[in-house]
């Protein structure tokens, strides 16, 4: 309680000091680890990107001083993450061990011997140890680049991660790349050109952006791919086909890809077209706009600006989803049984299988934090008006 | 060239509504404007005041629309000139345009330097970048302003630095005439007097021909107008030089609002001030007969029933406005007693 009213007394020196001590500690905690000579090549290749930036800031006066406190607040946050990714799977009901012996347990009628079979599995995957003490095992294995076993499927969770990752990212990474690109034209198109084109483009991502993406996705999985058999309706490819270097394989690849793909579009253009739409006219409404349009800058010159200006937020919105895109494709690949992370995510939650969960949201936490530090600083980079800003809070 | 920059006859400018109404905010114009000459407009909020000076310009976007009459530029009638010519030869160039909030009206994200490179490349001056920010630079130190405002995001000015700046700006080419819509209705009064000055001094130095400057702010046009038209619902009531309008007015709407005016002077705590009930009419579907009538302390079933015209009087004077000046004058002398 002291220690606390001590953080948050609003002595501006104070909270500066606890800052920097808790950065310090935070920085110390890596080095050590990194120095000792079990960390992995991943971390020791992380912890010397942050100690180079944190370097190199200091050639920048004011915006090094902004980039390093953006370090150490995320540093900071990804401990936190890290405790969070450890324990909130350990609150789910339930015990793994219970789903892994449920067929084997559904056989035995004497239940000493089920007890006894229960304890000796709990006591193999480390369960009967206190939580702090499984904590630490965790984060000690984590920095030797070790994720541990998945207890549903016996495998290492790296593994399982690797081969489900590039199906997120072949889902996600192009439908958000087209979908903000297309979306923001036509928002701009819509908002610039007014008329006609307003009155389609407008309600069309207004639905797209409000009804609920599932929803949408099963809508589309119905009629594409069900009444009208355009596309497969399940999997990532044909479970029939065998050898997987032909061409039938990536056929069946690029057939099952299709349809996710098409309704993540659509989704990502209805929400960018709508914002792009109304930065955009806002923008078109700025008293620089008339200024310029009397000076006798030319129009497609004044409505550069406009779009320029109008973008900016749009930027952020791009690094942000493509940050989120690991997690943000869990509803897709759950509604087209798409074999990547998200469905994984899921199946591990409903297994209650602890340390895949803990490394399918350690990879979201860690896409998620490194798309902030990104946006924090390529956003100053391209307005101004946000580096003015950050040159005062850094 | 002739000694008149600006010459006006019977503008009538509308906005039409979504519903396809046409309101005429600018409704029969007429006004002449000679070199080193600053002509004041001055009105309640929504007399027309900034649209007439946005329509000036001879650059009409929806929901503004030219109606007719003739907007002589150095002689040059600019509403017949094609949108490009128009842009390239006369916005920025010989007619030029200071917003009402010259706070937003730089783009946020362009340096000074390069928003200056932008305007003067457009209008054909034959300067290299080089001369162009020289050019530039003379202007700013001119208005006081320092040279890295060239490098400046305007976000990284003050208000008044960037009322300046925008000054600055708008007058790169030296324009015959500059309209200035409340420049600084924004600023404090100390800054207000600073822009004031920066104007006349400009005008006094041929960097401008001449002025248009609006306001609603009269005591302000005293010390810069060298001629005042008063405007009421689109349409001018009275017009004639600074003092006459200010100290002598003749039109019932002008005398109406040269009395709401608080002048710091002695005895002004003793004067009460009047104000003038109700609202101008609605410019959708104007009353027949005078637009002030409704509001006037002496109507008569008369200004009901015919359009009132421009009286010009021997000295040039203008009003509009049924009854001759002398019974004009007559009635504000006997109303006096009552308002003290």
């Amino acid at each position: 309680m002291k220690a606390n009213f001590a953080l948050a007394a609003p002595g501006a020196q104070g909270k500066k000091a606890a800052a920097y001590i808790l950065t310090a500690l935070l920085v110390g905690v890596l080095i050590v680890i990194a120095l000792s000579g079990h960390a992995s090549l991943g971390w020791r290749l992380a912890l010397a990107i942050l100690v180079a930036a944190v370097v190199a800031s200091y050639a920048m006066p004011t915006f090094g001083k902004y980039l390093r406190k953006r370090i150490y607040w995320y540093t900071g946050t990804f401990f936190v993450a890290l405790a969070l990714n450890f324990l909130l799977p350990r609150l789910i009901p339930g015990n793994p061990v219970d789903i892994i012996l449920q067929d084997v347990l559904a056989g035995i009628t004497d239940s000493s011997a089920a007890t006894a079979l229960k304890n000796q599995y709990i006591a193999q995957l480390g369960l009967d140890k206190s939580i702090l003490e499984q904590f630490f095992r965790y984060t000690g294995n984590l920095f030797k680049g070790e994720l541990g076993m998945s207890l549903y499927l016996a495998q290492p969770v790296a593994k399982i991660l690797a081969s489900k990752i590039p199906w997120s990212v072949a889902i996600m990474l192009p439908s958000i790349l087209v979908g903000w690109l297309a979306g923001n034209l036509l928002g701009a198109y819509a908002a610039y050109k007014k008329g006609i084109y307003e009155k389609v483009i407008f309600p069309v991502s207004l639905f797209l952006s409000s009804i609920p993406s599932f929803i949408f996705s099963m809508l589309m999985l119905l009629w594409l791919g069900v009444s009208w058999g355009w596309f497969p309706v399940l999997g990532g490819f044909d479970a029939q086909i065998i050898s997987k270097q032909s061409g039938v394989y990536y056929m069946s690849l690029l057939s099952h890809w299709a349809l996710p793909f098409i309704s993540q579009t659509l989704i990502v253009i209805g929400g960018q077209a709508i914002g792009m739409r109304s930065m955009a006219l806002y923008e078109l409404n700025v008293d620089y706009v008339l200024f310029a349009k009397l000076q006798g800058i030319r129009d497609r010159k004044v409505t550069r600006y406009v779009f320029r200006n109008a973008m900016l937020p749009q930027v952020s919105g791009l690094a942000l989803s493509l940050g989120g895109m690991v997690a943000g494709s869990t509803l897709i690949e759950i509604v087209f049984s798409y074999p990547g992370l998200g469905q994984q995510l899921m199946m591990a939650i409903r297994n209650v299988d602890y340390p895949l969960i803990s490394g399918c949201t350690l990879v979201i936490s860690i896409t998620m934090l490194v798309a902030n530090l990104l946006i924090d600083i390529i956003y100053g980079l391209i307005d101004p008006r946000v580096r003015t800003a950050q040159a005062e809070e850094g | 060239m002739s000694d008149t920059m600006l010459m006006v006859n019977d503008l009538k400018t509308y906005y039409r509504t979504r519903l396809k109404e046409n309101v005429y905010a600018v409704d029969g114009v007429s006004f002449g404007l000679e070199r080193g000459k600053v002509l004041g407009i001055a009105g309640e909020s929504g007399c027309g005041k900034s649209t007439l000076s946005l329509s000036l310009m001879g650059f009409y976007f929806p929901p503004l629309h030219f109606g007719s009459g003739s907007i002589l530029l150095n002689g040059n009638d600019i509403m017949k000139l094609p949108y490009e010519t128009l842009r390239k030869d006369y916005l920025g160039k010989q007619i030029a345009y200071i917003p009402q909030a010259a706070m937003n009206a730089l783009n946020p994200t362009r340096r000074i330097r390069r928003y200056v490179v932008d305007v003067l490349t457009e209008h054909d001056t034959g300067l290299d970048e080089k001369a162009m920010l020289n050019l530039a630079r003379e202007k700013l130190s001119f208005l006081n302003l320092p040279d890295r405002v060239l490098d400046a995001y305007p976000g990284e000015l003050s208000g008044g630095m960037k009322q300046r700046t925008v000054i600055a700006l708008s007058t790169l080419l030296n324009p015959s005439v500059l309209i200035a819509d409340e420049p600084s209705s924004a600023l404090d009064v100390s800054s207000q007097k600073v822009v004031m000055e920066m104007l006349r001094k400009m005008l006094r130095e041929s960097q401008v021909q001449s002025m248009i400057f609006i306001t609603h702010e009269l005591p302000l046009l005293r010390h810069v107008a060298d001629h005042i038209a008063v405007m009421y619902a689109g349409e001018f009531v009275e017009w004639g030089t600074a003092e006459q309008v200010i100290f002598d007015p003749i039109h019932p709407y002008s005398h109406a609002l040269m009395g709401s005016i608080i002048v710091p002077e002695e005895g002004m705590k003793s004067h009460s001030l009047s104000c003038i009930p109700g609202a101008p009419p609605n410019l959708k579907n104007v009353p027949k007969g005078c637009r002030f009538a409704e509001r006037c302390t002496y109507i008569t079933p008369e200004c009901r029933a015919e359009n009132q015209v421009m009286t010009t009087l021997p000295d040039g004077r203008q009003y509009r406005c049924r009854f001759s000046q002398e019974a004009l004058r007559d009635m504000y002398a006997k109303e006096v007693p009552a308002n003290a």
